[in-house]
């Protein structure tokens, strides 16, 4: 795959993968594209359960948005704000009620970048808003805060009743869709929902709303990967996705010609081998300045992959 | 160039003009017509569309390039009017097209039921991009409901739900997509829409559309009224053939074609859903595929032959993981396996048949799907495999179902011990605080500590938390289709809040299909008890005696027992009874021990009528031959009698008529005395009252037959309505607690008197029971002698056919 | 074979069964599934009771009578009991039953 220079700005600026180890969160991976300063700062931390936010995402066992880090229990405010990083999100991935790592994604703040990374919680019945940062999608953020989902409906409801990651299309392109009329002026066109499970049964759905200008990602995926029991060797379909380059990623016949991803090869297969995340960049990403490979588990067992590239 | 017309740009003419593209660019000279305005695209992909997980620009198989790039001529938008064989050439509505060869490829056309109302505005079918921008442009919020529960039905629903809609859907059938699922998978099915917040209703018949102008509700026959903004009508296609029907093809439910897709005519084809071969109509995508590559080999002069594969059936709602494959029709020799984890919610039937695997159903896994079809195609002999085949080709290791599944899949918040209300989280809780025998959590809970029928149930959550540490005492199962007593299904069945037989096969992790006959009837009794509303009783789950209503002798002719209210005839009864008798030829008559009379050798088909002569003299059944309420005995008491205490005939009477028709779990005598002497034997029955000077003395668990027993006293009481109170009541606390066939003494042997006496012996409680007990006579105190001599219910007596008659022709 | 229709799926009852009555004796008609339907004799092979009363399960019957248990698709008696009953080829055309004539003697009535 040849590597493009994608001249728009993108949302997420940096994204990093913690791991428990000896009861410390520590450093697995990163991609830090211009940072090197915060990318610096960051592979001498590591975090206790609790502290910080990925001890934070760890102890409280749910996604943690965090959007200002002035006074707040982020650790490398300093680092962060010299490099303009205001802003961040933790996603815990549990496997059953083991901690396998924690993906953070951090943002920087201008009046030119929108997007949105939400986090829904399950409250008595009904999917609410729980955080999200929307850069300067600021209607967009105030119609969210002010909807909520019922099971089975929208793309949080959806993704809670069907406890699947959900890609959509066309968000704000004149289907009367839920938030379709906001999310149509704040040019949000594509939408990633997945489940996050956590120990205990909460219920949370991580969202992320991606608008052409400053997109989240150029190429999302959503790998199946129970197959991963049945084949010779372990693998995981591609189920759905889009790119900006390629176009449909699924299978248009829907006849078992979907791509597949062996354990261990690429980043997603290494996503399926270890049950972990992945973030890569340039060829190993697909030569894509940044990849993130998130790994769902159900019941405590790998159930599906979502890689998204930008 | 050969001239080549094709009528319908869909998914086979589209697959059709591509091998012909591919093999022959130059070959056709080819003008397509397509009355809707627009090119092929993938039809089967529109409920993604629709739900707005994929836009209609990546379902376009063909666009405009495309056919600008291969030649061929489009007109889109254009009805082809008719055409005229003999001059060959396609009439559109702007002008002629002269053929050398034409290709109808109509496809079928939406089935719409023509009930009233099925005109208005917001009825419309689910075929085309247009309706599915119809439903796109609803507004979030609206009310739509769908008419049909089959695979297009459910992929609407779905994606109208996604879309913010509030969703209901119609089905005729007992269960969703009855022609691919099973009843156990049609469960989970509507479970899992359930969870999306879809509204299911099944058994549902349209009966009209209602509105002025625009759909305002559905209106179905059972007089439900439902509120609708939109209805979709999905309720099947039929093949689009006025066209070739007008042309004077050879046309029977669908355009009959040979082998090589030609029609009646050598110069004419047709391909796709509006075709008929061997008798067989083509519905899903991978047919119409196979059709298209043999007509393009036809086409360009080459062998081909169609033959109709094995299918199988993929439900396009993300997270719902259904399959379906091959047949599961009628021939000898056939045998089901049966895999299900409750824990998952997966569920796997295969059907093997002279060692090949024939069908396949799953839900919640379906990884092995491809696998399992690959064999049912390919005919793979599975002897060598047969024990294994169900846990997939990964797993020929094979582990048997985990008896613990139903247990260990329970909530926290799931409720273990009705009596004092302890959740499984609790016992875990006192299990990991060191609590680790059967005694400790009673000590620690209080669970299992009362009336004890969980404590099955209590062994098994030790067992499922402790692991090997915990040896379960062998509890006897209710039968081989599962491992779980009869104690521990009926506790589940409440804490699960399971309403419906395919709910209690699926999360207990039954074995069989569909249980035994020793299960099934024990399951009907026990969910009809707990859920007298939600549940509908299923005559299939009874005993002969209980489906016909009538005692089956051993010649197979029936016995006919009218009630008599406290034993308490007239002489019009009397009468009636009599000319019954000789009407039906009835060889014997006999006064009974219940004190009423029984005409014993009625033939089957009889039955509806000589209840409907009874009925008409105003007698009912007698239910002499159910699980419930028998009879209740009386002497004539005070009416008479120098040495009655009390009215006994009449709180008979009124004890009668309050628990008539009620099941239970064996069936219920009761007698009322009027004094101690005690004529009505009310001492040996399973409710005994023997009136004193005083009140009434209740009595319970007494038994005269092959164990006999006289009764324990459960309580003294002072008035007729506390008698009638405490005897509800305590009917009420054996229906919900005693296992099925357990007469109330045996009940009573287990559970304890003292715990039914401290139990009844809270007004707050005896209230709540009576409450429960009405509720369920709303439903069930109905004379079935009345519902079933009726024309209709009264053909289910007769033969289905005699085809001795046939010899008189 | 000759195929003799006695009349529509819908008048069977999932997981019930109906009686017919033929030359060679009275034949039970078994549906066990959806689009699934068994022909045997009505009469039970140990004391003769009659099997279309029997509660149907899976591909099975227990006569009502002493709950024998009969494979539907052999009429082979399960478990420890010994006997066999007839079976008849049957089967479903649009949504109606047809029995084959053959086999229920139907021959001899002409």
């Amino acid at each position: 795959m040849d590597t493009v220079l994608e001249t728009t700005k993108t949302f997420v600026e940096v994204a990093e993968i913690w791991v428990p180890e000896n009861d410390r969160l520590v450093l697995s991976g990163g991609v830090y594209g211009r940072h090197d300063a915060f990318a610096e700062a960051s592979h001498f931390e590591s975090f206790t359960k609790g502290e910080g936010l990925p001890g934070k995402a760890w102890a409280e066992a749910r996604p943690v948005v965090l959007k200002q880090f002035d006074g707040s229990y982020f650790k490398r405010t300093e680092a962060a704000k010299a490099v303009g990083l205001t802003s961040a999100v933790a996603v815990p991935v549990f496997a059953g009620s083991t901690l396998k790592a924690v993906l953070v994604v951090l943002c920087a703040d201008d009046a030119t970048r929108t997007g949105a990374i939400e986090v829904w919680a399950e409250l008595d019945g009904i999917l609410k808003l729980e955080d999200g940062y929307y850069g300067a999608a600021t209607h967009f953020e105030w119609v969210s805060q002010h909807t909520q989902f019922p099971r089975g409906q929208g793309l949080p409801g959806g993704v809670w009743a069907s406890n699947t990651p959900i890609l959509m299309r066309d968000l704000g392109s004149g289907y009367r869709f839920i938030r379709s009329e906001s999310a149509g002026k704040a040019g949000l066109t594509t939408g990633l929902g997945v489940p996050v499970p956590v120990p205990g049964g909460a219920t949370y759905v991580l969202t992320l709303l991606s608008a052409k200008g400053t997109p989240i990602a150029r190429r999302f995926e959503i790998w199946d990967a129970r197959l991963a029991k049945t084949g010779p060797r372990e693998t995981a379909k591609l189920i759905d996705g889009i790119c900006e380059r390629e176009g449909p990623l699924w299978d248009p016949e829907n006849a078992g010609n979907e791509r597949v991803a062996h354990a261990w090869e690429g980043p997603v297969g290494r996503v399926l081998g270890t049950g972990l995340p992945v973030v890569e960049t340039g060829a190993a990403a697909g030569g894509y300045a940044m990849m993130v490979g998130l790994p769902i588990h159900r019941g405590g067992e790998l159930a599906h992959v979502v890689a998204w590239y930008c | 160039m050969e001239k080549l017309v094709v009528i319908g740009a869909g998914m086979a003419s589209g697959r059709l003009l591509e091998h012909l593209i591919n093999a022959a660019p130059d070959r056709f000279e080819v003008t397509l017509f397509n009355a809707e305005p627009r090119g092929n695209y993938n039809r089967i992909m529109l409920s993604p569309v629709l739900s707005g997980e994929k836009s209609y620009a990546e379902i376009v198989t063909h666009d405009d390039d495309w056919y600008q790039a291969h030649g061929v001529t489009c007109r889109f938008g254009e009805r082809v009017a008719h055409i005229d064989r003999d001059r060959k050439v396609v009439v559109g509505a702007r002008g002629e097209v002269p053929y050398d060869k034409l290709v109808i490829a109509t496809g079928s056309d939406p089935f719409i039921v023509p009930c009233p109302g099925h005109d208005l505005d917001g009825v419309i079918a689910y075929r085309d991009l247009d309706d599915t921008n119809r439903m796109i442009d609803q507004a979030p919020g609206s009310r739509a409901v769908v008419i049909g529960g089959g695979l297009l039905g459910l992929e609407a629903a779905a994606g109208l739900r996604l879309r913010g809609m509030e969703v209901t859907v119609l089905h005729l059938a007992g269960h969703l997509m009855e022609r691919q699922l099973d009843p156990a998978a049609g469960y989970l099915l509507r479970a899992d829409l359930e969870r999306r917040g879809i509204t299911v209703m099944t058994q549902a018949s349209t009966k009209c559309i209602r509105g002025d102008g625009s759909v305002e509700a559905v209106e179905l026959e059972d007089g439900t009224l439902l509120p609708a903004d939109l209805v979709v009508m999905a309720v099947g296609i039929r093949p689009a053939v006025a066209l070739a029907k007008d042309a004077g093809l050879s046309v029977g439910r669908a355009i009959e074609v040979d082998a090589q897709m030609q029609t009646s005519d050598p110069h004419v084809f047709a391909v796709g859903e509006c075709v008929e071969f061997a008798g067989q109509l083509f519905g899903l995508v991978a047919p119409l595929y196979d059709q298209a590559k043999v007509l393009a080999a036809t086409l360009l002069g080459e062998d081909a032959a169609f033959a109709p594969k094995q299918l199988s059936t993929k439900l396009k709602v993300t997270g719902c993981d259904l399959f379906s494959a091959g047949d599961f029709t009628d021939a000898p020799g056939r045998e089901d396996i049966v895999y299900r984890d409750p824990a998952r919610g997966i569920y796997k039937r295969l059907v093997v048949e002279d060692d090949r695997l024939v069908g396949a159903v799953m839900y919640g896994d379906t990884a092995d799907g491809n696998w399992f079809f690959g064999l049912i195609k390919d005919g793979t002999d599975v002897s060598d495999m047969r024990e294994t085949l169900i846990f997939g080709p990964a797993y020929q290791g094979g582990a048997a179902a985990d008896p613990m599944a139903a247990v260990a899949a329970l909530p926290a918040d799931a409720e273990i011990c009705g009596c004092n209300g302890v959740c499984k989280g609790r016992i875990v809780e006192a299990i990991e605080g060191g609590a680790t025998d059967l005694g400790a959590v009673r000590a620690t809970t209080k669970a299992s500590a009362s009336c004890g029928t969980c404590t099955g149930l209590v062994e098994q959550v030790l067992a499922a938390t402790l692991g090997d540490a915990f040896a379960v005492p062998a509890a006897q199962p209710v039968c081989g289709c599962t491992d779980l007593s009869h104690e521990d299904v009926r506790r589940l069945i409440k804490s699960q809040e399971l309403k419906s037989q395919p709910a209690v096969w699926q999360e207990l992790g039954w074995r069989t299909p569909n249980g035994c006959h020793v299960c099934r009837p024990a399951l009907n009794f026990y969910l009809l008890a707990d859920w007298p509303l939600e549940y509908r009783d299923d005559p299939q789950s009874r005993f002969v005696n209980e489906r016909k209503h009538a005692n089956i002798q051993k010649d197979g002719t029936f016995s006919v027992v009218p009630r008599m209210w406290g034993g308490v005839t007239t002489a019009a009864e009397l009468r009636a009874i009599a000319d019954a008798a000789e009407k039906y030829d009835v060889p014997t008559v006999k006064v009974t021990g219940g004190q009423r009379i029984d005409l014993l050798g009625v033939k089957g088909e009889d039955l509806p009528h000589i209840w409907a002569d009874l009925n008409a003299a105003g007698l009912v059944s007698g239910h002499a031959y159910s699980k419930g309420l028998r009879t209740v005995k009386t002497c004539v008491g005070t009416d008479h009698c120098r040495f009655g205490t009390q009215d006994s005939t009449g709180l008979g009477i009124r004890l009668e008529k309050r628990l008539w028709g009620s099941w239970t779990p064996h069936k219920v005598k009761l007698a009322v005395s009027g004094c101690p002497r005690n004529c009505a034997e009310a001492t040996c029955k399973d409710v005994g009252i023997v009136c004193v000077d005083s009140g009434f003395e209740i009595g319970v668990g007494g038994a005269a037959g092959m164990d006999v027993k006289e009764v324990e006293r459960l309580a003294k009481v002072a008035t007729e309505d506390e008698a009638v109170e405490w005897t509800v009541a305590f009917v009420q606390l054996y229906r919900e607690h005693a296992r099925y066939l357990d007469r109330p003494y045996k009940w009573l042997g287990k559970v304890g008197l003292d715990w039914v006496k401290d139990t009844l012996s809270d007004a707050a409680a005896r209230t709540a029971l009576v409450a429960r007990f009405d509720l369920s006579q709303t439903v069930y105190q109905s004379d079935p002698w009345a519902e079933l001599s009726t024309r209709d219910r009264a053909r289910g007596f007769a033969p289905l056919a005699d085809l001795t008659l046939e010899a008189a022709e | 074979m000759s195929w003799i229709d006695i009349g529509a799926l819908d008048d069977i009852p999932e997981r019930g069964a109906r009686m017919v009555r033929t030359r060679a004796g009275c034949v039970a008609l078994f549906r066990t599934g959806a689009t699934e339907v068994f022909a045997t004799s009505n009469t039970c092979a140990h004391k003769g009771g009659p099997l279309a009363e029997g509660i149907v399960h899976g591909r099975k019957v227990t006569c009502p009578l002493h709950n024998w248990v009969y494979s539907l698709e052999t009429g082979e008696a399960q478990g420890a009991d010994e006997g066999r009953i007839a079976t008849y080829p049957v089967r479903i055309e649009d949504g109606r039953i047809l029995i084959d004539g053959d086999a229920i003697g139907k021959r001899s009535a002409a």
